[in-house]
């Protein structure tokens, strides 16, 4: 636990921050706005699965999933009947695209709720072979459900509106301040809001009742439910909370997108939100926010930049391209972030490993562990 | 209220844990259960707490708890200190004791996250209430201190006032003082006491330090290999035959 700052310097901070990030479309490019909304939709789907994964141990490598469930429910529910790319036609009944947005992150909860008996029976690495599962089965429903998904070349999505204003577009016109407020800007303020109460919801659960059954039941089961925990319907609205969040997470990546394509929903998806999350510190909300602002924003950067700084091949030369060099990066950093992490024994880093750990182990040795641990 | 056990039998596999227990725990009295190593002292906790699937009957006043899950069991009014320590690490004293309130608490996952006035109250009256149990425990000074930092024998009285803080009518203690310094077992006795007359809880005792047991309880149940080998006031079990046999070991 952090130490007890006062509370009138971290509301500066946080107004600060806020007011920072309030303020960034009049200074960034669309590139940037678009980097920055991609990130914010990361730090939703990351919390949704520090939550899950972090304080109530539960494995799960079926965000991917999820997050197609999300993208592609807004995709379909908004979406109009009409020709798709390479003769495929598509479907969609069409609905308000607000309306569209809230039944999608229902339908992922739904998934969440439909899966839980699995998530109820199975726990650890087990839980998370099984949920494992579902990725490949999106994938598959993703790439041959043509009419719904559009195939291999996806489906285009279509822009939220409120009231005929456009959310997402570029209609009606709107300026402010001498800026003219295109998709860019507005798409970089929905997805702000959306990060935020994420953040402030998911913070409040964490640290109130729910969240304090949920750690106790990811430590020690049977002391939860001695306590009055029910355990089967705290796993189940773990999975549901993580999967609502995976499905606002997959709208706002598909509005930023502007189009959705089966391959992005892989496992290498899961994977990295597990990143995520394992970086932030399991169970940490602020540390998910941090672990998905760098796992989704330093590819994107590094390769936008990495032409210009020049060191690298150029496509066809020998040598080592920026991409390659990208991913390289990207990779020694994650493990020196995740060393970082557990050697500063932050309170939540790697909770789970330690806690089986310290379990595993008798008496005398698990107390100097846990002195060691802090 | 009174908790009765009758004729309450476990298996695992062909290994009988439990075979026709039946004892009965007065109000507000501190009942004992004794034994020697896998007598079954244990298997019978996770009997009453709804752990394990029992045969026979466990009635706690009127309330049948067989066959009750064990979240609705503590919802009734029996709560648990364990033997191992079962707290959450991580956690500070308060979160620890504020968990042991949830099934007298209603927030929920949108009500929690929405930070509905409903919920910030009920936080703060439990909050409050908490605190004077750890006062009672002594453990004011340690409120905000994570569990994994304190002592071995500070975290043994935080599973007691968690136990505690659940407002219990029966209170199972599974060796509250194990591993105890000689002055920590002094104080934790002097609590079990308090405990009993201040709130008149019911409490029963798993421990194996007989003369602490001696001096404690009310009554005491002697088990071996899973059976009541003896049940009366502590002068009645010292002298019992089958106790001193189970125990030492002496032919009669």
């Amino acid at each position: 636990m952090s130490r007890p700052t006062s509370k009138v310097t971290r509301y500066a901070g946080t107004a600060a921050a806020l007011l920072l990030l309030l303020a960034m479309p009049y200074y960034l490019d669309a590139f940037w706005l678009q980097v920055g909304a991609f990130v914010m939709a990361a730090i939703i789907g990351a919390i949704g699965l520090t939550v899950l994964v972090g304080s109530a141990g539960q494995l799960s490598l079926a965000h991917a999933f999820f997050l197609a469930v999300g993208a592609y429910g807004y995709a379909f529910l908004a979406g109009e009947p009409g020709a798709g790319s390479a003769g495929t036609t598509l479907s969609g009944p069409g609905l308000p695209t607000t309306v569209a947005a809230l039944l999608a992150v229902a339908l992922a909860g739904a998934a969440g709720l439909a899966f839980s008996p699995v998530a109820g029976r199975l726990h650890g690495l087990y839980l998370g072979v099984a949920s494992l599962g579902l990725v490949f089965l999106g994938q598959h429903v993703l790439f041959n459900a043509r009419p719904v998904t559009g195939g291999f070349n996806g489906r285009p999505i279509p822009e939220l509106s409120v009231l005929g204003f456009e959310l997402t577009g570029d209609e009606p016109d709107l300026v402010l301040l001498g800026v003219p407020f295109g998709a860019r800007e507005r798409l970089w303020y929905m997805a702000l809001l959306c990060a935020v109460a994420a953040y402030v919801v998911a913070g409040r659960i964490v640290r109130g009742r729910p969240g304090r059954a949920l750690r106790l039941m990811r430590q020690n089961p049977i002391a939860a439910a001695s306590m009055g925990v029910p355990l089967r319907r705290y796993r189940a609205g773990a999975f549901v909370f993580s999967a609502m969040y995976a499905g606002v997470a997959g709208i706002l990546i598909a509005l930023t997108a502007r189009r959705v394509v089966p391959d992005h929903f892989g496992l290498v998806l899961s994977v990295e939100y597990l990143a995520m999350v394992v970086i932030g510190g399991l169970g940490s909300v602020r540390g998910a926010a941090v672990g998905a602002a760098f796992i989704t924003g330093t590819p994107l950067v590094l390769s936008h930049y990495g032409d210009a700084i020049g060191v690298f091949a150029r496509p066809g030369e020998d040598g080592i391209d920026a991409a390659t060099a990208v991913r390289l990066l990207y990779g020694a950093a994650i493990v020196a972030f995740v060393i970082g992490s557990a050697q500063k024994g932050r309170p939540h880093a790697i909770t789970i490993t330690m806690d089986r750990a310290r379990r595993a182990l008798p008496g005398v040795s698990r107390r100097r562990l846990q002195r060691q641990g802090r | 209220m009174r908790l009765s056990l009758r004729e309450v039998s476990l298996n695992f596999g062909g290994v009988r844990a439990l075979d026709g227990v039946s004892f009965d725990v007065e109000p507000g009295s501190v009942h004992a259960v004794i034994g020697p190593n896998g007598a079954g002292k244990s298997s019978c906790f996770n009997a009453v707490c709804g752990i394990y699937a029992v045969g026979g009957s466990i009635r706690l006043g009127d309330r049948e708890l067989t066959g009750l899950p064990p979240h609705v069991v503590a919802g009734l009014g029996v709560a648990r200190a364990f033997q191992n320590i079962a707290l959450g690490g991580a956690d500070t004293v308060l979160d620890n004791l504020m968990v042991a309130r949830h099934h007298l608490t209603g927030a929920g996952f949108v009500s929690a996250g929405l930070g509905l006035r409903r919920v910030r109250r009920e936080e703060h009256r439990h909050r409050l209430r908490v605190t004077e149990i750890a006062e009672f425990s002594g453990l004011a000074d340690v409120l905000d201190t994570p569990v994994a930092e304190l002592s071995y024998g500070d975290r043994k009285r935080v599973e007691f006032a968690r136990a505690l803080a659940m407002e219990p009518r029966v209170l199972l203690l599974d060796e509250p003082v194990a591993g105890m310094t000689y002055h920590e077992k002094a104080a934790t006795v002097a609590l079990i006491r308090e405990t009993r007359e201040v709130l008149g809880v019911s409490v029963v005792l798993v421990e194996h330090d007989m003369p602490l047991v001696m001096g404690l309880a009310d009554r005491i149940t002697v088990l071996d290999f899973g059976r009541v080998i003896a049940d009366g006031p502590p002068a009645h079990v010292r002298e019992h035959p089958d106790v001193l046999r189970a125990y030492l070991g002496a032919h009669p």
